[in-house]
């Protein structure tokens, strides 16, 4: 008998100690713990497009300049200072300050000439069209570099200087390696590298495939202990901790655990409310630099009509989408940039539609089409101006107006654009205009948008979006509209044309800030886009063991918050 | 025939249908919408880029030299590299086979053995209470909808008891320590395991116990069950020496196919539970349109299938002496 109860005794003990070990292992002292929706495919910062390598990469690699959280200016990060412009030879001139890569050698002039220039002579996809009106890269000195271009490009302080500076001792080797084979470009893609030597506050110690990507803090990056803008940076904790989650159930519910200290991806709104009882979380909204929109294609009637365009924006009630299906976490979007973009925003008149209510909307998209030339067998508005079904919509040739899709992706990749579809649907079926919302995978659906150019409107999104608005230039200019061009509407307007040609090389800030709300006033009247809405960016993080996030447009997940989290207690 | 003579028979077989499933597979990709451009959506990338990096991957060429580029390939054991991890898919294949091996092969043959041994005693209660009972309960867990299922058990044991892990494989405060051994990574392993292990049985075990207990049920009507019965055998000895050795035949087949499908993983459970295996690689490099590592692993299924079909049937020859090729 006694026996058995020590036999029963060491196997309960067993069994506890199986189940409970991992809490009593490796407890590292400051690690932040991140969860991602996804492992991160590559570190090569040549190859990587998917959002997870490119979150990690951002804290391994850093540019010359970045953005201050809060005025979204440029500022000197490794750069010592502003650039110099000198208009007569028509170059910049960019001092770097004294700073380390991860394994203790010096940053120098070297290291960034070298960065332009395999971007330049490797046509370096993603990157190249920022740095191809470069003429010539002059390292001054070792701190000095001089950046000489072919015509004055406004892009180039924002964009170019803002590419992330890879140590030319490591990638030098590479490339006189690559530059040997048939396919150099390729062969730079699928070079295989897992700890990069960097420049940011972070640098990779270990990278588990399909488990974690361990980063340790790099005891060399060149903030560390300085002030920058009023901030002190750090890193103040030891260490970053990626892990991987296939659903967002399972990582929210490690949120709550204490699994991981955050959540690296926008919380849906379904989840709130249940965050929001829990003490130890704490959620933070902030804006989106992003774009959800209704494109239609200009190629072919009755879409080429702006009337036409004109009367679908007004029946789009983008109130009611926002609370209805955002559930009041987003805004309206009444210009092409994003109102969180400050300096570049500009509401310069109503929106479309803007208070009224349904009826109103379908009177007045009634008068607009009906000014038109466009008729009715049962007009939607009746002889005593009240709403009914309208019924046989003809274009103002007499034409019948043909049924139409609206694609959207599906509702397991984007409900809400998917919902958004039907509903618009439903609105425009209200005036007799015989459109259906249709959801298809989004391969296909960008595939008959960019590449084929069968559609006849979408709604669809840019997820991210420069600071600086010249993607306005590439989405609309009529050179773009080209297979795989960005003007997806085909859009031509030669007064537009002429002004982003012009935007693009006003070096003049305030002068370049008039000709892009002169842009964004053409889109406004053109509508070859109807901007829809801009959901919130909703992230959860824990409260329990560190402090000291930083809200900034696009989020938390900053350079910034990285440098100035600090544990709780230290 | 002999067993040697149908074995080269269903090799050449196998060939010529490996060869048709390597074509089909080839213009299943590349007819299908998009490609792995087109995913790219940065406004940064310029239709330049775009026919550029097309150029340099060689997706610009005609379809018929680039499947002869392919086959030259894959004859020499060059299955290419993965257009978003820059690595050869072989190698990325290899890294996460094993995971995927671990979990479902481990699954199955749990599920089976389990599985045979219920339906075994089931079909010899046929009727009573506990043939309703298993037979129920195989019927209700079989039919479950396998994420939910995962999430109330990860919501249950690893949220509100904290017995388990929520996800992964492994866990980083072991492996990271540097006092952690082999026996306790192992442990660790063992411990991320138990959960989805247990998910895959409670689908799974049913379909055995239900195709065993048919099977057992048809055998038990045969002449030498009678027989067996006549010379006063015992009944256990006739249940597991002479009746559950011949129905054990079509869950031998089963059993066959499901380890060798076993290797695509389940994108299901491997995307709840975050197993790092092959069937999330198939997911992310189909939906991303990523040819040559979708292909490469739809290969390695369909080769390991195709040998598994010709492994069952040398093993019914061995299990059963009246079946000769």
């Amino acid at each position: 008998m006694k026996a058995r109860t020590i036999k029963r005794f060491l196997i309960q003990a067993a069994l506890t100690v199986f189940l409970l070990y991992p809490g009593i292992g490796f407890c590292g002292s400051h690690f932040l713990k991140i969860g991602l929706s996804d492992e991160p495919k590559t570190l090569n910062i040549w190859l990587a497009s998917d959002r997870w390598s490119l979150r990690v990469l951002s804290q391994i690699y850093q540019p010359l300049f970045t953005r201050d959280p809060e005025s979204m200016e440029m500022i000197p990060w490794l750069a010592a200072q502003d650039p110099v412009y000198d208009e007569a030879s028509i170059s910049y001139t960019v001092t770097l300050r004294e700073s380390k890569w991860s394994d203790g050698s010096e940053i120098t002039a070297e290291d960034v000439a070298f960065t332009g220039n395999i971007i330049r002579d490797l046509k370096i996809p993603r990157h190249f069209s920022k740095w191809d009106f470069i003429k010539k890269i002059e390292v001054v000195d070792k701190k000095t570099v001089r950046f000489y271009l072919e015509e004055p490009m406004a892009i180039f302080a924002d964009r170019t200087l803002t590419t992330p500076i890879v140590c030319k001792k490591e990638w030098e080797k590479i490339y006189q390696e690559i530059k040997k084979t048939d396919k150099p470009l390729v062969a730079l893609l699928n070079y295989n590298i897992e700890k990069p030597v960097g420049n940011g506050p972070f640098t990779v110690r270990e990278w588990k495939k399909g488990a974690y990507l361990f980063l340790e803090k790099n005891k060399h990056f060149f903030g560390l202990g300085q002030t920058i803008e009023g901030r002190v940076l750090g890193p103040f904790i030891d260490g970053v901790i990626y892990k991987f989650f296939g659903t967002s159930d399972t990582a929210i519910l490690s949120l709550k655990k204490g699994d991981i200290d955050m959540f690296w991806w926008a919380i849906q709104a379904g989840y709130l409310d249940d965050l929001k009882t829990d003490k130890n979380i704490q959620l933070h909204f902030n804006d989106r630099s992003a774009m959800y929109y209704m494109g239609f294609n200009l190629r072919k009637p009755p879409f080429n009509d702006v009337n036409f365009r004109r009367a679908v924006a007004i029946l789009i009630d983008k109130g009611f989408i926002i609370s209805r299906i955002l559930q009041d976490q987003g805004v309206k979007m009444d210009s092409v940039v994003p109102p969180g973009n400050k300096f570049w925003y500009s509401k310069q008149a109503p929106d479309y539609g803007e208070g009224l209510t349904q009826d109103e909307r379908i009177k007045r998209a009634f008068q607009v089409l009906k000014d038109s030339g466009y008729s009715w067998e049962v007009p939607p508005v009746d002889g005593s101006g009240k709403v009914v079904k309208g019924k046989g919509v003809r274009l103002p040739n007499g034409q019948p107006m043909g049924s139409f899709s609206i694609l959207t992706p599906p509702s397991d990749y984007d409900p809400q654009r998917a919902m958004t579809g039907l509903i618009i649907q439903e609105w425009l079926r209200a005036m007799g205009i015989p459109a259906s919302g249709k959801p298809m995978a989004f391969d296909a659906l960008v595939d008959q948008v960019k590449v084929n150019r069968d559609f006849d409107a979408f709604i669809l999104a840019y997820g991210q979006l420069s600071i600086d608005p010249d993607w306005i230039r590439n989405f609309f200019h009529s050179k773009n509209d080209k297979v795989r061009g960005e003007n997806q509407a085909g859009y031509r307007n030669p007064d537009f044309d002429r002004i982003s040609d012009q935007s693009a090389r006003m070096i003049d800030k305030n002068a370049r800030r008039k000709l892009i709300c002169d842009m964004q006033a053409i889109i406004k009247k053109d509508l070859p886009y109807i901007p829809l809405y801009l959901p919130k960016m909703i992230e959860a993080v824990r409260t329990d063991r560190f402090a000291g996030w930083v809200d900034a447009l696009e989020g938390i997940g900053s350079i910034w918050s990285f440098c100035m989290l600090k544990p709780i207690g230290k | 025939m002999d067993i040697w003579h149908f074995t080269v028979r269903r090799l050449i077989q196998i060939i010529i249908i490996f060869f048709v499933i390597f074509t089909v597979l080839f213009l299943l990709f590349r007819l299908a919408p998009g490609d792995p451009i087109s995913r790219i959506i940065d406004p940064d990338m310029t239709p330049e880029d775009a026919t550029r990096l097309m150029a340099q991957m060689g997706l610009d060429k005609p379809l018929w030299m680039q499947y002869l580029y392919y086959l030259k390939n894959v004859l020499s054991g060059n299955f290419g590299h993965s257009f978003y991890y820059g690595k050869p898919v072989i190698e990325i294949i290899s890294d996460r086979l094993p995971n995927t091996v671990l979990l479902f092969t481990t699954s199955v043959i749990l599920s089976a053995i389990v599985g045979v041994f219920l339906g075994k005693i089931a079909s010899w209660n046929k009727g009573k209470r506990t043939d309703t009972f298993m037979t129920m309960g195989a019927l209700v867990t079989h039919t479950l909808f396998l994420p939910w299922m995962a999430l109330i058990l990860i919501w249950i044991f690893s949220y509100k008891f904290s017995w388990f892990p929520i996800n992964g494989m492994i866990s980083e405060d072991v492996w990271l320590d540097p006092s952690s051994g082999v026996v306790r990574k192992g442990l660790d392993v063992l411990h991320h395991m138990i959960l989805p292990l247990s998910t895959l049985f409670l689908i799974y075990f049913g379909s055995y116990l239900l195709l065993m207990r048919s099977s057992m049920l048809e055998t038990l009507k045969e002449d030498y069950i009678l027989t067996a019965r006549a010379k006063g055998l015992k009944e256990k000895t006739i249940r597991n020496h002479h009746a559950a050795p011949n129905a054990a035949l079509p869950v031998v087949t089963s059993v066959g196919l499901s380890l060798a499908f076993s290797i695509n993983g389940g994108a299901l459970t491997e995307t709840v539970f975050t197993w790092p295996g092959i069937g999330r690689e198939l997911v992310f490099s189909v939906s991303n349109n990523d040819y040559p590592l979708a292909q490469a692993s739809f290969l390695l299924i369909a080769a390991v299938v195709l040998f598994s079909n010709l492994l069952v049937d040398i093993l019914y020859a061995y299990l059963d002496p009246r079946i000769r090729y």
